[in-house]
């Protein structure tokens, strides 16, 4: 099958004479992929690293970016930090490596914790990055509990983490005090969730609804919500620039670092209100990673200790208005940063042991539960 | 080359060209045919067959079975899912149907079908039991709602475009299809800024002591089709208005000269040759929202899922047998009903028809005209339209000059700053728009010749023809998506041959080739009910004077049909700059980003960038559809 439609291809490009489709695998460094990860006495930290990450990092207002490029390489004169955004994400490397095509990255910046499960389930367990030697890595040591994203392999370091909670309307509503009174009349017809399907934040409030309900109880949860006129739509820009600015709803899931924005656009701080009920927020750390194919290992696991410095980690968590993954001691940051990022007294995270394998059919089966009535 | 030699050799030269010329002429349409496959063959069904194979087949094996799943869900096909399980139960289905119809009841009563308004009208009520209508039943009814929403929206529009001369008419005319560029992000935020409780519409509703209404929450269908609206009304109105420009007017004058009130003039002598038309209009509208992703999401919320939104998220899972076998099913559907009206379309053909362009009437000549209540009419239509149409696009206008402060320009600050200081890696405004107009000229360059030669290949080649003109039209019923995966698996990421050779196609060809493909069914349909409505008898004695068959297509057809090129033309022109998947999968590098990537890629924490930069989209499309109209009108008469 496959072979006719090439044959098909390649025939009528022969006709139309399209040039410089054909290219040739310089596949012969079979060896020179089989680096190991021991601390090498004399590191080659010459060369092009190139980072993928996804568009704010670079694209967005006052992105950690640039910044990270132009320290990385003040402190490695000999490198040159390349930034790559694939238009797919994560799911650019696990297409290129199921097809076996050419790969062009060395670390991927912002990685989570269902990337390494949809990774897992895709590709076979602890396939397309490298188990981390974090000997390697000084100061893997700084990063605070509970940022460990659980992952058998140990694949992944975090650099910085958000909370999911709600934002809300202080003149609407009062803040929730539990998940279970999201379900009550005072409540009704208030919330705008995300499509777990496609969105970050969504994902993350139906994986906090499912740590409080377990498996069993949480689509009824879902219902209940439902019943009470909960909406769901497809994206954070939607649900928040959409719906949420444009007061049709009075609360929201969103961050609990909103107050940041707000603040520094000017808005009213009454309908920027950070609630976490029970006491929770939902912990999405975010990670870094080096692919199982980078050919550039030393600069690789300089860049994954770098952005542990007490420096980028400041930049990281305040242009990209995060939690910073380094613990209080080794990392300022400003105090309005303070004053204005919440976080939860208690955060709760589903971890990798228990989402392998479990994640889509729990997606599949909440997102039937609305959709196709 | 001395040059008496080239004296001596001059008038064999001119021979040998001549017969060159006559050679390239009398083949060209064979040629440009072959190109034309070509293009298909590589961009369209390469792709789309690797992705397509997937739903076929099992760790190398052929099988339906992902098929019969799917058709055995209720989930995904409500009740039919029990016929298809059990075929041949006849009569336990008609059983079924008969109950069901005993359970029906009809009654009037006073609701509030107008959604916001709590005003009571007089209402039918059906009282059925519910029937399980299922992930495709409510994909094809919505569509279907969107549909009717845009004919109704469109025709008017059309109507007064064709008949009336006022300011700006041209002008309007280009601008017809500016919202079909708009991404669909850009739609969305646009509509919550016009019709959400604290939007534009309620501001202006405040203003005379009413509201405010939560139109959105509260009947997001509504939303959504009139959404859908937005969309596709100016593709209809686009389309009639061309087929109406190019109504002969003697044909009118000559049945109101046999006596015909104007009335039956219009029913008997436009209604026909404007049918196909409007029924274009209506099957591509069908196609689109049958296929609609973003709006429905984003406005309606996962309650109003489509089909789509589930092979996206198939896609999304790595999923791609699951995702084909949805994308198959949809695609047959589209494909099914798009034959059905190829033949009806070649049937309505046979209608002599040269262009002598119908006279227009001034729109507001006087004030007493003004008011009869044919203007009346017009002028609350003008008023719908204002609300639906420009309403959105102003809001976001206004977004992208406002903060929570008030007035403010740091949004365009931001894309100037950008421009002169960003990075090679980020995303550079200057550089999205010439990208945007570098392709969409291609695009017109490119989709033109292929629709044309597609609708002169088809048009008069009987039941055969049909079928190929059916194919001809996969590009709009293939899932955008799985167009796009399809585009990456077979040509990003190359198809491996023998001796570690790839066959890889990427890059700034690639793009316009892309869009050409997803481009030209609309030049087809814009020229193809024109093409075969002139008499064949032109072509024929242009051919027995000794003119080439591509002669006669260019010095006798394309002039007579030129309305409907140009339509066509506006139309690749702005698939090629609303285009989004297949630009940001083809690109390959970082430098071949397009303004609606640029959106895309703009939108963070903060929207103000973003909303500029779809600003600059608008302006640069809007400006750009006036000068494809005013070049194209050129050919018109």
């Amino acid at each position: 099958m496959k072979r006719r439609t090439f044959v098909t291809g390649v025939g009528a490009s022969g006709v139309a004479g399209v040039a410089g489709c054909l290219t040739r695998d310089v596949e012969d460094d079979a060896d020179g992929n089989e680096t190991d990860d021991r601390e090498p006495a004399d590191p080659d930290l010459e060369g092009e690293l190139t980072v993928a990450t996804y568009t704010s990092m670079v694209d967005g207002d006052n992105p950690a970016g640039p910044w990270l490029k132009d320290a990385f390489e003040a402190e490695y004169p000999d490198a040159t930090l390349t930034w790559t955004v694939p238009s797919q994400g994560l799911n650019h490397y696990i297409s290129r490596e199921r097809q076996s095509a050419d790969f062009d990255a060395d670390v991927y910046l912002g990685l989570n914790v269902d990337d390494l499960v949809r990774i897992d389930d895709t590709l076979g367990g602890g396939g397309l990055f490298r188990d981390l030697n974090v000997d390697r890595i000084d100061r893997s040591g700084r990063i605070r509990d509970g940022l460990d994203m659980g992952d058998p392999h140990g694949r992944v370091l975090a650099y910085d983490t958000g909370y999911i909670s709600l934002v809300y309307d202080e003149t609407v509503v009062d803040a929730p005090e539990t998940l279970e009174a999201l379900t009550e009349p005072a409540y009704e017809d208030a919330l705008l969730a995300q499509n777990a399907q496609s969105s970050d934040p969504g994902r993350a409030f139906l994986l906090w609804t499912i740590d409080a309900y377990g498996e069993d109880g949480y689509l009824d949860y879902w219902r209940s919500l439902e019943d009470n006129g909960i909406r769901v739509l497809d994206d954070w820009t939607e649900s928040y620039y959409g719906s949420y600015m444009n007061e049709n709803r009075p609360m929201v899931v969103s961050y609990s670092t909103d107050q940041v924005y707000a603040s520094a656009e000017g808005y009213d701080m009454s309908r920027h209100q950070i609630a976490f009920p029970d006491d929770q927020g939902y912990a999405n750390p975010e990670g870094m990673g080096i692919f199982e194919r980078a050919s550039e290992l030393d600069l690789a696991y300089a860049f994954l200790d770098f952005a542990l410095s007490s420096e980028a980690q400041g930049v990281i968590a305040q242009r990209n208005v995060q939690f910073p993954a380094v613990t209080s001691e080794h990392v300022d940051l400003d105090e309005e940063f303070d004053q204005y990022a919440h976080e939860p007294p208690e955060a709760v995270t589903v971890g990798y042991e228990t989402l392998r394998g479990k994640l889509d059919g729990w997606v599949e089966d909440w997102a039937r539960e609305f959709a196709g009535q | 080359m001395g040059r008496s030699k080239a004296g001596e050799w001059g008038p064999r030269v001119r021979r040998r060209a001549a017969a060159a010329r006559g050679w390239v002429e009398r083949h060209a349409l064979s040629l440009l045919g072959l190109v034309t496959a070509t293009v298909l063959a590589i961009m369209l069904y390469l792709p789309v067959g690797l992705v397509f194979a997937d739903a076929v087949l099992d760790r190398g094996a052929l099988t339906l079975s992902a098929f019969v799943d799917v058709l055995t869900d209720p989930f995904y096909v409500g009740v039919l899912a029990d016929i298809f399980a059990e075929p041949l139960a006849v009569r336990s289905h008609i059983e079924g149907v008969a109950s069901w119809l005993a359970a029906v009841s009809v009654s009037i009563s006073l609701e509030a079908p107008i959604p916001g308004l709590e005003v009571p009208i007089p209402w039918p009520r059906v009282d059925a039991p519910a029937v399980r209508t299922g992930l495709f039943g409510f994909t094809a009814y919505q569509a279907l709602c969107s549909t009717v929403a845009s004919v109704v929206l469109g025709l008017p529009g059309a109507y007064v475009l064709a008949n009336y001369e006022f300011r700006g008419r041209k002008t309007l005319r280009s601008l017809t299809i500016v919202p079909f560029v708009l991404p669909g992000i850009m739609v969305a935020v646009g509509f919550y800024a016009m019709f959400g409780r604290s939007g534009t519409l309620n501001g202006l509703l405040g203003l005379v002591g009413i509201g405010p209404y939560s139109f959105i929450e509260g009947n997001p269908l509504a939303v959504v089709i009139v959404a859908h609206a937005f969309y596709n009304a100016p593709l209809v109105a686009r389309i009639t208005v061309a087929a109406w420009e190019s109504i002969d007017a003697r044909t009118v004058e000559t049945a109101r000269s046999l006596g015909a009130s104007p009335r039956r003039a219009f029913r008997d002598v436009v209604v026909p040759q404007l049918l196909p038309a409007v029924l274009t209009g209506a099957l591509l509208t069908f196609i689109f929202t049958f296929m609609t992703f973003p709006i429905v999401l984003a406005l309606g919320g996962l309650q109003l899922a489509t089909v789509e939104v589930w092979i996206y998220d198939r896609v999304r899972r790595l999923a791609y047998g699951e995702a084909a076998t949805l994308a198959v099913l949809e695609t047959l559907l589209s494909l099914g009903l798009t034959y059905a009206y190829l033949r009806y379309e070649s049937a309505q053909a046979g209608l002599a028809r040269t262009a002598s362009s119908p006279t227009r009437t001034p729109l507001f000549p006087n004030l007493r005209t003004a008011l009869s209540p044919r203007r009346v009419a017009i002028g609350i239509y003008g008023l719908v339209a204002l609300v639906v149409f420009v309403g959105p696009i102003a809001s976001l206008l206004v977004g992208s000059v406002t903060d929570g402060d008030g007035l403010t320009l740091r949004h365009f600050a931001f894309l100037l700053e950008r421009q002169f200081e960003g990075a090679s890696y980020q995303t550079l405004p200057a550089v999205a728009v010439r990208n945007s107009l570098v392709f969409g000229v291609a695009t017109l360059l490119i989709a033109v010749p292929m629709g044309v030669v597609i609708s002169t290949v088809t048009v008069r080649a009987g039941r055969g023809g049909k079928l190929v003109d059916t194919l001809a039209m996969a590009p709009l019923a293939v899932s955008g998506v799985v167009f796009g995966i399809g585009l990456l698996q077979g040509l990003v990421f190359g198809i491996p041959l023998p001796g570690g050779w790839r066959f890889q196609v990427t890059g700034a060809v690639a793009i316009a080739a892309a869009h050409a493909v997803a481009a030209y069914p609309f030049v087809t349909r814009n020229v193809s009910p024109l093409l075969a409505s002139l008499d064949p008898a032109l072509v024929e004695s242009a051919r027995a004077l000794g003119a080439p068959r591509y002669r006669a297509l260019v010095d006798v057809e394309l002039p007579l049909v030129a309305s409907g090129i140009v339509a066509g033309a506006a139309f690749a022109f702005a698939i090629s700059i609303g285009e989004f998947s297949s630009t940001v999968i083809l690109a390959g590098g970082n430098d071949t980003y397009t303004m609606p990537v640029a959106v895309e890629r703009y939108l963070g924490r903060r929207s103000g960038p973003a909303i500029a930069m779809g600003t600059i989209l608008l302006f640069v499309t809007a400006a750009s559809f006036v000068v494809v109209d005013r070049v194209g009108g050129r050919f018109e008469r």
